[in-house]
């Protein structure tokens, strides 16, 4: 009987489903504690996952409507017959915003991008969609962040300071690092510590930039 | 609550009288204000210090009280050290919308009591703090920071300044961009330190139970040991090197080892720790101790 390792065993292992068929990977599961925490682990997830969208029901298209209109009224963000705030988020209104919603805005994206791609691609070994997938969340990330960038540094006054110098310099070594990353992932897609470092490297810029902002 | 202040203000003439010379060519003369405060304050009260440029210098002493002394020579700043309940805010003010960086220097002396909590942001100069044992909160930009003897749960982040901690102890959690870190004689149960361009130096005890986390982009990551040290140990470098000196016990699950860069992975005697070592494309040393 071909034995079954961790790595084997959680490829072919379906999270919906409660026991696997294969024989080899029941064995596997009865005699590696590890798995069978793995294994419970997503059981978990998965029930706390159904509670939460039992719980908190996608709110109606009314509400998003509102949500915006007040927004507008509010003059945080600028009308535009759109499809939704957050896709406006990446079409470029976010100049409009205040810093600190900025910031966290910025911020929290970068935590829903990381979070969000670690699901699918832990579930399977394939080349071209881990590339696909950095890419596409990266790319408009990216983008969106060099514009903020451009933004307030060409809308703030010169400053000599030696602070304002050290986060220039600071912000010269992230971007340095953000496209060794970049590198790393183009070249071994599936390298979850390449993509761990780029996104840490995009927070590290977020917050940099976000720092210039605020001077 | 009962609030004792008192506030001297002195005039130091630093040069000039001492120089008669230099008064020809001085337009202004340069003066030093000096200013104490005295605060009475509650077990663990909470200190927070707001200063753009300067110096910062945190002592605990025995004394239910905090005093702050502050020094600056310029008119375009002013210190303020204020009380609201068990809090003491202390903070430089800009008077001035355009301020050269020297003119917005002012320097702290302050002491605490032993158990008070801090938080300090100081963009530029130095921030040192001895024998406090509350938390701490330390934003910097380039400044930095020095900690002595300090318990609690400690967060220091910084842009560029480096951070060095003596006898530390309770829980750290330390982040740079390009700072280099020493964490020497350390008793924590709990340290993350992240740096990217900065190398990170470990000299403390691997407690039961704890945790260390180093990592960064590049640069060292020098991890010392002793003998009778325990730990679980993973250290991986996606481009560099890893030498390691400790004898380790392969894991159980060998393909656990990352298959990308250079990792590795196996336990110290009985693995009571848990050593997470990373690095980007800098080189990680687990050295024994001398």
């Amino acid at each position: 009987m071909a034995t079954t390792t961790c790595r084997s065993f959680q490829e072919q292992f379906e999270p919906g489903s409660n026991s696997p068929r294969d024989v080899s990977v029941q064995a596997h599961l009865r005699d590696c504690p590890a798995c069978r925490s793995f294994v419970e682990d997503l059981g978990s997830i998965r029930a706390a996952a159904i509670e939460l969208a039992g719980s908190d029901p996608e709110p109606s298209a009314q509400i998003w409507i509102s949500l915006r209109a007040q927004l507008e009224q509010e003059g945080i963000i600028h009308g535009a017959a759109g499809k939704g705030w957050f896709a406006d988020l990446f079409r470029g209104h976010l100049g409009a915003l205040p810093r600190p919603v900025l910031a966290g805005a910025y911020l929290s994206v970068l935590l829903a991008v990381a979070f969000g791609l670690s699901g699918p691609i832990n579930s399977r070994i394939n080349r071209q969609r881990w590339l696909d997938g950095t890419q596409s969340s990266t790319t408009p990330l990216s983008a969106q962040l060099r514009s903020f960038e451009n933004d307030s540094l060409t809308s703030r006054p010169d400053t000599d300071s030696p602070v304002t110098a050290s986060l220039h310099s600071n912000l010269e070594i992230v971007d340095n690092y953000i496209s060794l990353c970049q590198d790393s992932v183009r070249e071994e897609p599936d390298n979850e510590i390449a993509r761990d470092y780029l996104y840490e490297a995009y927070q590290q810029k977020a917050d940099l930039v976000a720092q210039l902002n605020e001077r | 609550m009962s609030t004792t202040q008192f506030v001297s203000l002195g005039f130091n003439w630093k040069t000039g009288l001492l120089a008669p010379g230099l008064l020809l060519v001085t337009s202004s003369p340069v003066f030093a204000h000096n200013i104490e405060k005295h605060f009475k304050v509650e077990p663990r009260s909470v200190v927070t210090i707001h200063n753009p440029n300067g110096k910062v210098v945190v002592k605990a002493w025995t004394k239910s009280e905090v005093m702050v002394i502050a020094t600056h020579t310029s008119d375009k700043v002013e210190v303020d050290a204020e009380q609201a309940g068990n809090r003491v805010d202390v903070t430089t003010h800009q008077l001035s919308e355009t301020i050269s960086p020297e003119d917005l220097r002012a320097d702290y002396q302050i002491n605490v009591p032993e158990d008070a909590e801090l938080q300090i942001h100081d963009d530029s100069g130095e921030v040192t703090v001895a024998n406090v044992m509350g938390d701490m909160n330390v934003e910097t930009v380039g400044a930095g920071v020095d900690l002595e003897d300090a318990a609690g749960y400690l967060t220091v982040k910084t842009v560029g300044g480096s951070f060095q901690c003596v006898r530390c102890a309770g829980r750290l959690e330390v982040s740079s961009i390009s700072g280099s870190f020493r964490l020497l004689s350390l008793r924590s149960y709990h340290v993350h330190a992240q740096t990217s361009k900065g190398n990170i130096l470990f000299d403390g005890e691997f407690l039961p139970n704890g945790i260390y986390r180093l990592k960064n982009y590049s640069g060292v990551i020098e991890v010392h040991f002793s003998p009778g040290d325990s730990f679980d140990l993973s250290a991986t470098s996606l481009k560099g090197k890893v030498n390691n000196q400790a004898s380790l016990t392969p894991p159980a699950h060998p393909d656990r080892i990352s298959k990308f860069g250079n990792a590795i992975l196996g336990t110290f005697n009985a693995g009571h720790a848990k050593v997470e070592l990373s690095s980007f494309d800098g080189t990680i040393k687990i050295l024994k101790r001398d």
